[in-house]
């Protein structure tokens, strides 16, 4: 197993280990698009498996994803939900069954809304989740939740939509998946970011917002691509080599400039998460390192347990 | 060349040619865009890039506020006045657009606000961020006059649903559902034109709807529709403006991918949409995807004088350029075979200390292939 680069950041100093609160059986893994949720997910989906025999990958899509993070790992369920799927699955038994169920399900201007309305696509998505918690209540289930463009507000959709509703079997619906899945103990969000001020300045806020909304604390920050240290002694040899005269000046000056670079994105990442320290140990980032091509699911799950993601 | 090109012959003024970038995340494909804006600006034309998704740090280092308002970018000086940056930002969206909807009518904007549904859900309506940044195009195309506008869409496979989300909604608000919902909401009797069977229909859909839901949030679920009749019109007018900026007949599409997760998949996918929606990619982008080994890696490691630790030092930068160009190898013969009428533009892996610095490095590298990307 190869140590994480990344783990030695001042963050997480050597000498004093960060224990984190453990997760919830259910953990929904987030974040913008293109930050690695997806390699993430997989990797913990692994590491689970590894510390509880068995564990359970939700994906929403086609599954081409979590196939290709998840590779051919043993001991993880790969549970593939369509997103429109999902909606019918969720909204059916709100109608009860019978005529009436019919009638509002089949009604050309319910279902256009179901379509048009993302808040009741993701209602419906976090209802899904509940039912495969349900259906697998001896695994850890982890979710690779969609990427939206505004972070991890979508958790607040239950619990708005339960004090719009007040009453009714839709507010039955809301009601169960906050009480069920949308509550501390019940799931633990894991947020995934980079080392970017502003980006993790971003998600440090929403963090923050989301735990004054909904009472649900993020479990976990997942700093992805951190980029890898460079020896500083290689740095300063190759601005020697390059301030002379013999024929490879010309190339040492671009070997410097290259290095110099990758020194200036690891200082700038390190400075990024002094930047945004917390309080807590859930929140201690657990960093993953920057790598050229894909890393295995295998790999993030080593990477996440020396990192003591998992407690 | 002269800050203005001589009048260009078939873009009418106030009608520039849309250039839409889409990929999945993580691919570069903000950088992208704004590379290919500065080299279309470096040949004369004035550009728009519109950030869908706006990077703030790309913001930053390129001088852009984020907002509702285009603003001169002057990372390079030689393109003069000629590059533009618009990124509005989505938190602030669907107020700016409602706003703009119900300007000439404040009572039910008033309402609109004051709508329990509305406020729960108003930050997750989809697409709204996405009309709200063509109608702020449209606006600056309006004042300035553009050769070229590149839309970097958001990043995911649905991105491209957005082209095709004025159309839909434009359907939608033209569609019975809105009156049959705003319809609901209405208790002054004026549906004495529909037959007895109509209005029996109308009143079981109610019952069930009431039941499922709740008399309340039916009640506020059909007064927001009601609301949205009164602007229909304005709304639909919206849409259809933003499906003639993206859908138009000069419009081109660039895929961009890079060798890294979901790319490959993604773009397959977003080609299959293209299709659907009648339209073929112009290109693919191939980022970080070096073609050569650097020459001067292979001469300082073959010099017998060079440090040990720097040696260290190279033999890692090659390993991982060595690791991503066969991996961007492995993916352009894929898309050989699965897209092969489209052009692969490839472009390398830019080291660099920070993101105006790629910009300015990738519009050199992208100016080779601009008469596939943008047809000049």
């Amino acid at each position: 197993m190869s140590n994480p680069p990344g783990a030695s950041a001042s963050t997480q100093s050597a000498t004093a280990p960060i224990v984190r609160p453990p997760l919830a059986r259910v953990v929904l893994v987030t974040g913008k698009g293109g930050v690695g949720k997806t390699t993430v997910s997989a990797g913990l989906a692994v590491a689970q498996a590894a510390r509880h025999g068995r564990a359970a990958l939700v994906e929403f899509g086609d599954g081409e994803s979590g196939l290709r993070a998840l590779g051919k790992q043993r001991g993880v369920d790969h549970i593939v939900i369509k997103p429109d799927e999902a909606l019918t699955r969720a909204a059916s038994p709100l109608f009860g069954s019978g005529l009436f169920a019919k009638i509002a399900l089949g009604n050309f201007a319910v279902k256009r809304m179901l379509k048009a309305a993302p808040a009741l696509r993701e209602l419906a998505m976090l209802e899904c989740i509940r039912l495969v918690a349900a259906d697998k209540p001896d695994r850890y289930v982890i979710v690779d939740m969609p990427a939206t463009g505004h972070g991890i507000a979508w958790l607040r959709v239950p619990k708005q939509l339960r004090e719009v509703s007040q009453a009714g079997p839709f507010f039955e619906l809301c009601d169960r998946v906050v009480r069920e899945l949308v509550s501390p103990g019940r799931c633990s969000p894991v947020v995934v970011t980079l080392p970017e001020k502003l980006v993790l300045k971003e998600t440090l806020e929403l963090c923050e917002a989301m735990e004054n909304v909904v009472g649900l604390p993020a479990a976990r920050l997942i700093v992805n691509r951190m980029p890898s240290e460079i020896a500083h002694e290689a740095v300063l040899e190759a601005r020697t080599l390059g301030e002379g005269k013999q024929p490879l000046a010309a190339a040492a000056r671009a070997l410097a400039d290259v290095l110099a670079a990758r020194e200036v994105a690891r200082r700038e990442a390190l400075a990024a998460l002094d930047d945004a320290k917390t309080s807590g140990p859930a929140l201690v980032p657990v960093l993953l390192p920057e790598s050229p091509i894909d890393p295995s699911a295998k790999q993030v799950a080593d990477w996440l347990l020396a990192g003591g993601a998992l407690p | 060349m002269s800050a203005r090109p001589s009048q260009p012959p078939h873009p009418a003024p106030r009608e520039p040619r849309v250039i839409v970038c889409a990929g999945g995340g993580g691919v570069g494909k903000t950088t992208t865009s704004a590379a290919l804006a500065l080299a279309l600006a470096r040949k004369g034309l004035r550009t728009l890039v519109v950030t869908i998704d706006p990077a703030r740090r790309l913001a930053d280092a390129l001088g852009v506020t984020i907002g509702p308002l285009p603003h001169v970018v002057h990372v390079d000086p030689s393109t003069g006045d000629r590059l533009w940056a618009l990124m509005p930002e989505p938190q602030a969206s669907t107020r700016t657009f409602m706003e703009f909807l119900f300007r000439d009518e404040p009572a039910s904007l008033e309402r609109l606000f004051s709508n329990r549904l509305f406020l729960a859900l108003s930050d997750a309506l989809a697409g709204m961020h996405e009309l709200v940044c063509m109608t702020l195009v449209a606006r600056a195309a309006s004042e300035h006059t553009f050769d070229y506008v590149i839309v970097d869409t958001a990043p995911s496979r649905y991105a491209l649903d957005f082209v095709s989300y004025p159309p839909r909604l434009a359907a939608l608000l033209e569609s019975r559902a809105l009156g049959f919902f705003g319809s609901l909401a209405d208790r002054s009797g004026v549906h004495e034109t529909e037959g007895a069977a109509a209005g029996l229909a109308r009143k079981t859909a109610e019952a069930a709807l009431a039941r499922g839901l709740g008399g309340r949030l039916v009640l506020d679920l059909t007064s927001l529709f009601s609301e949205m009749l009164r602007v229909r019109e304005r709304f639909a007018g919206l849409a259809n403006q933003s499906a003639r900026l993206l859908l138009g007949e000069s419009s081109r599409y660039v895929l961009v991918a890079a060798p890294t997760g979901s790319a490959l998949a993604d773009v397959r996918f977003l080609a299959r949409k293209l299709e659907k929606l009648g339209r073929t990619p112009s290109a693919v982008v191939l980022n970080r995807a070096d073609v050569a080994p650097r020459a001067w890696a292979a001469a300082l490691l073959a010099d017998a004088q060079t440090p040990p630790a720097l040696a260290m030092a190279i033999r890692q930068i090659e390993a991982e350029r060595e690791a991503r160009t066969s991996a961007a190898d492995q993916m352009s013969e894929v898309l050989a075979r699965h897209l092969a009428s489209v052009p692969r533009v490839r472009l390398p892996f830019v080291e660099s200390r920070g993101p105006a610095e790629i910009v300015l490095r990738l519009a050199d590298e992208v100016a080779s292939g601009l008469s596939v990307l943008a047809g000049v």
